[in-house]
């Protein structure tokens, strides 16, 4: 693999997608450079959590490419434009972290199972040594007392804490972070929050769809903001959080304020 | 009152035995069979699929006495000869494989959409991808419609009787054309029908509650 320096993480060049007759990503370009925090905002429907589908190759896209460190992303190089094989898209996938809206734990699985079965059963580490990683990750997301916990006994919060550490045992070159908040109560997203403002601080590259809008201001390098299957604008967050250029995003930021008195 | 029950004991014992024997094997190649049968549904190619669903209506829209008359009487015409040993339990495993098969798609498809998403996100493809999250969660969910059907199919062997394999309630009808006890000699059989479907239905307790998580 090809690690050219000064090449962004991931590239998304031109990525269109429909489903049926609903354009959902219309032409997306966007450059996610290593150790920096993307947040895409946007209102419900304009394509943000679709986008970062693509990009650990969930869903399927018809036109466009995506790029992670240089290698075309689900689809063959040759110009063909095939589709990988499972056990190519299968790798590539390991290389990205994702965490969900709805945390998506295996219920049958212990906390520690949650977060070796990857490591032991994709990358093939022995199981000490995974344990070892779990242990040190379910530390730092301040779970490491839950080891042996299902997780059906955990909060939401605490699940979404596991989810990450789940993630990032893969040792992933990205994080992906798709609503990450949006399902739990008030008073549990503050801890999901901190875990994710931590990370961006050691320098993780992620990618970030939420509707945390004092989030995005503080943690984000750069705010996407999207709207009809589109970016609309972009840049750093003081740009776009003060001085919108766009009427769209004016009018979403509006929206906002009067909501959540940002 | 009950002496013929007693005297006629080993008899029932004996048939009890050929009834387990059919049930364990019939229950074993049916699960088999419609393990394969979901997994062609569920991920085959679409010309084997269409295959497997129409095989999958036709054993579950005919009456299994039908199917083993076809077997006893209209099998023999090409050439093919089963024991009715073997044919019993041919015919019980395809018919009960269509109903497991069921079951098993069903479950498969009833473990949310979230795990599959997780799962390859994490990297899983493939075979191990259903072995180590989707099966595991599946086989909870179907435990007990899956118990369910074993029960119908332990009282499903009664049916080859009809065509002359000696099992439980062929052996209690001989009983009853010598003695005329048929309330005594039925009354005993459909006792141990009732306590080994009952003992199935206890163990399936078990292993749900076995194989249980928090939610």
């Amino acid at each position: 693999m090809s690690i050219e320096s000064g090449r962004a993480a991931i590239e998304l060049r031109g990525v269109s997608k429909r489903f049926g007759s609903v354009q959902v990503l219309n032409r997306v370009d966007l450059d996610v450079h290593r150790g920096k925090a993307v947040v895409l905002i946007g209102p419900s429907g304009s394509g943000k959590t679709t986008l970062l589908r693509c990009m650990n190759f969930l869903e399927e896209f018809e036109e466009g490419e995506i790029r992670i460190d240089g290698e075309p992303l689900g689809y063959s190089d040759d110009g063909t434009r095939r589709r990988r094989p499972e056990r190519e898209i299968a790798r590539q996938r390991a290389a990205l972290g994702m965490v969900f809206q709805s945390f998506n734990l295996f219920p049958h699985m212990t906390v520690l199972a949650n977060v070796t079965v990857g490591p032991v059963r994709i990358k093939g580490l022995p199981r000490s040594e995974a344990e070892a990683v779990a242990r040190e990750l379910l530390d730092r997301v301040g779970l490491g007392h839950k080891l042996d916990a299902y997780p059906g006994q955990l909060s939401g919060g605490q699940q979404q804490r596991v989810a990450i550490a789940r993630a990032l045992a893969m040792k992933p070159k990205a994080m992906l972070f798709d609503e990450v908040t949006s399902a739990l109560d008030p008073e549990l997203v503050g801890e999901v929050l901190a875990v994710m403002r931590q990370l961006a601080e050691s320098g993780m590259t992620m990618v970030i769809v939420t509707h945390e809008m004092a989030f995005a201001r503080d943690a984000a390098d750069q705010v996407v903001f999207m709207s009809g299957g589109s970016i609309v604008e972009a840049g750093p967050p003081d740009q776009l959080f003060h001085a919108p250029q766009t009427e769209r995003l004016q009018a979403f930021l509006r929206h906002f304020r009067e909501g959540y008195r940002l | 009152m009950f002496d013929v029950v007693f005297r006629s004991w080993p008899l029932l014992l004996a048939a009890t035995g050929e009834t387990v024997l059919l049930s364990v094997a019939s229950g074993l190649l049916a699960t088999l069979l419609g393990i394969l049968l979901a997994l062609g549904q569920l991920f085959a190619a679409r010309a084997l699929r269409y295959l497997v669903e129409v095989w999958l209506y036709v054993m579950r829209g005919v009456p299994l006495l039908v199917l083993l008359f076809a077997m006893y009487y209209a099998l023999p015409y090409t050439g093919i000869d089963l024991s009715p040993r073997v044919g019993g339990i041919l015919v019980l495993s395809t018919y009960f494989s269509a109903f497991m098969a069921e079951i098993f798609r069903s479950a498969v498809l009833a473990v949310p959409k979230g795990q599959w998403d997780a799962a390859r996100g994490i990297g899983f493809h493939g075979w191990r991808l259903m072995r180590e999250v989707i099966v595991p969660q599946a086989l909870r969910l179907a435990s007990a419609s899956y118990v369910n059907t074993m029960i119908m199919l332990v009282k499903g062997t009664s049916l080859v009787s009809i065509i002359g394999l000696w099992e439980l309630t062929l052996a209690g009808r001989q009983i009853v054309e010598r003695t005329l006890a048929s309330f005594q000699v039925f009354g005993a059989v459909a006792l141990i029908y009732f306590v080994l479907c009952y003992g199935l239905s206890l163990a399936g307790r078990y292993l749900e509650k076995r194989f249980s998580y928090v939610h």
